[in-house]
């Protein structure tokens, strides 16, 4: 009798625990709507949504690489050099100096040119990671600043600004990627980020490749052995982080109307911080894409709710900062509990 | 390893496929409507660069500048919130950190905060034009101070300190404290900054003049104390006779300076820009010649003015552009110097 209110009173808790990331952004809303008057509307909650998408978007690649226990510090660099090319190619096009000619594309070619090269230095770091050994930490921060580098090289340092295009050129419609759904509240970059999240988390649950990247982060040796091509997938984790950041250039840029090489500085950390946030194991085997972009508006909501109150920037280091670690001590906390119950309940059936 | 190649084969025809839509695709139709759209969107834009804004509906207005931790921003922000407080507005401080991105977030959270102005010290002169615009729709006005942007009629106020006049003004004096001869060298600021060309040229207009100058080394130390302290020690190797340093700004000066000093160089004469406190802390001193002030602090209480002006009267009945003059600090006129702000 005494065994199994124990286990009740263990479930009850592990709820609370699971669920911890969606109880305190509640928490967090109803706070921040006492706190800031204009803060619990349509409006402000989309402007959070379409904050929130930029790095959410970086999380959720960055959610694959950590559960295959590696980490991608290139994201945010990548975003801005996605964005500078996506900028150069509007205003200054392609010149080919064999043919002497300049060609211009149109906006969905660019947009699909930056994803594009956006996932080939995934790939490159993949590559780097799997075939040479290189601990992915080292191999994404060279990416990173070899990236940050190219986008300066790109523009000698300067700013791409006006991409509404050339009407001329056929190249114009760029906004659309920062501004909303036409005759709706709801920001085009809020539906990009569903959607990449959504196709994430079934492929992450009910594919082979998803269980691939599980088995990987589990415990890498064991997965190789059991025939997965560890390589393979590694790689094209580093290619999906990669894609995604060329996608958050696109949005980042489109914004602003103007590619700044200097976009997406630091944006890695926020994403890192939404995965872990989320319930995302740093050692690896563990996450899912749900548990990363509520880490992600937990983030937002702090971010756009401190500033609606008026909190200085010092104290909104201070707090996020916080927040983050107060989350993987609970995360270790939800471990020790899910083993001791794993545990009496062995002890039970035995 | 094959299923990576079938991967790339893929991106590659859908890259192929789409840049040849480019050229399929029909011009004339596409042309013709955006043209119609380019007409109107043009309309709207002159109709609203007469139309009043009347303010988010709130009582607050908002401060975005970049860091705090540079105490010339801390002053802006600090001065302009003290002055809209006294007219009886809510204030809202907020940084940017250099990042547009965060900027225009910012600008966002002004927007659905209802604010009725924003105070902005911007992110950069192209990119900050879309979100100044984004609130300019929101019916919010927006008054740049320190740096302008790349757009008139945009935001209502763009008031800058004159670097030209300014610069000019603090080379005047170090010509005369160089007795107009001798070799110096010059740290210049971050290439991409304009107010880096401006500094440098409104300098060497001055110096030019006079035959006696003899530029040996001039280079590049982004405004950072750190590069300029390197960049001074390097130039003292292959040049040890010379007698004077102009810097783009203040923080560069003080890393010269201290570069110069572990040398023992202590009678080379140093110009910055700016006025921070550190730099005063020097020419008091006797170390530094003299700096420029840029009037960050009356800058900021303008602007706030302005906005409150515009937002009862509907006009400031003042040019959007306005310059601001710098005062040349020297020796004699240090101590009327307090965290940026200069008192008669």
């Amino acid at each position: 009798m005494s065994s199994k209110q124990k286990t009740s009173n263990g479930s009850w808790k592990m709820t609370l625990l699971k669920g911890r990331t969606f109880i305190v952004l509640i928490i967090l809303l109803i706070f921040f709507s006492f706190k800031a008057n204009n803060f619990l509307s349509v409006s402000t909650l989309m402007i959070v949504a379409k904050h929130v998408a930029l790095y959410g978007i970086l999380a959720i690649g960055m959610t694959y690489v950590i559960i295959t226990s590696g980490i991608d510090l290139s994201v945010g660099a990548v975003v801005g050099l996605t964005g500078m090319i996506a900028g150069g190619l509007i205003n200054e096009g392609l010149t080919l100096k064999v043919f002497g000619v300049t060609l211009y594309f149109n906006v969905v070619a660019i947009v699909i040119i930056s994803a594009i090269i956006g996932a080939i230095i995934g790939l490159i770091n993949g590559f780097i990671i799997t075939k040479f050994n290189v601990a992915p930490f080292i191999a994404t921060l060279g990416m990173m600043y070899v990236a940050r580098g190219l986008a300066n090289i790109r523009s000698g340092g300067a700013t791409f600004s006006n991409l509404s295009g050339n009407k001329a050129l056929g190249n114009t419609g760029f906004e659309i990627f920062g501004r909303n759904i036409p005759g709706t509240p709801i920001p085009v970059g809020v539906i990009i980020m569903v959607i990449i999240a959504i196709i994430a988390a079934v492929v992450l649950k009910k594919t082979p490749f998803g269980w691939h990247v599980f088995a990987i982060g589990g415990n890498e040796k064991a997965a190789g052995l059991s025939g997965i091509k560890v390589n393979k997938v590694k790689m094209l984790v580093y290619a999906f982080s990669g894609f995604c950041s060329g996608i958050v250039g696109i949005i980042a840029t489109s914004q602003l109307v103007a590619a700044h090489p200097r976009t997406g500085e630091s944006w890695e950390m926020n994403a890192i911080a939404a995965a872990v946030l989320g319930g995302t194991s740093m050692s690896g085997g563990i996450g899912t894409i749900g548990g990363t972009i509520v880490g992600a508006f937990v983030i937002g909501v702090i971010n756009d709710g401190m500033v609606m109150c008026g909190v200085s920037e010092f104290w909104q280091m201070v707090i996020k900062g916080l927040v983050i670690v107060l989350a993987v001590i609970i995360d270790q906390f939800q471990r020790n509990l899910q083993a001791k119950m794993a545990l009496q309940a062995r002890n039970e059936n035995k | 390893m094959k299923g990576l190649k079938k991967v790339l084969a893929c991106g590659l025809i859908i890259s192929m496929v789409a840049v040849m839509s480019v050229g399929c695709g029909s011009k004339s139709d596409d042309a013709k409507e955006e043209t119609k759209e380019e007409t109107k969107t043009e309309e709207t834009k002159e109709e609203s660069s007469n139309e009043v804004l009347k303010g988010g509906g709130s009582n607050i207005i908002y401060i975005i500048t970049p860091s705090h931790s540079n105490p010339f921003f801390k002053t802006e922000a600090v001065q302009a919130e003290a002055k809209a407080k006294e007219l009886g507005y809510e204030v809202k401080s907020a940084s940017h950190d250099d990042d547009a991105t965060k900027q225009s977030e910012l600008f966002d959270n002004a927007i659905a905060d209802k604010a009725a102005a924003i105070i902005c010290d911007n992110a950069g002169a192209d990119a900050t034009v879309e979100a100044v615009q984004k609130a300019r729709e929101a019916g919010i006005p927006t008054f740049l101070i320190d740096r302008e942007i790349n757009a008139e009629g945009v935001a209502i106020s763009q008031i800058v300190a004159n670097n030209y006049q300014g610069a000019k003004a603090i080379a005047e004096k170090w010509v005369e404290e160089m007795g107009e001869e001798g070799e110096y060298a010059e740290l210049l600021g971050k290439e991409s900054d304009t107010n880096a060309g401006v500094r440098s040229s409104a300098f060497h207009e001055v110096i030019d003049q006079y035959d006696g100058f003899k530029m040996v080394a001039q280079q590049a130390a982004n405004w950072e104390q750190t590069e300029a302290y390197e960049k001074m020690e390097t130039i003292i190797q292959s040049n040890p006779e010379i007698k004077g340093v102009i810097c783009g700004n203040d923080t560069m000066a003080v890393g010269a300076q201290a570069a110069l000093e572990a040398h023992g160089m202590t009678d080379v004469k140093i110009i910055g820009v700016d006025g921070s406190d550190e730099a005063a802390d020097l020419i008091r001193a006797g170390k530094m010649t003299g700096t420029a002030l840029q009037q960050c602090a009356l800058i900021a209480e303008m602007a706030v003015e302005q906005a409150d002006q515009y937002l009862k009267k509907g006009s400031t009945g003042l040019e959007e552009k306005q310059l601001v003059d710098c005062v040349a600090i020297t020796k004699d006129n240090v101590d009327k110097l307090k965290t940026f702000v200069y008192s008669e």
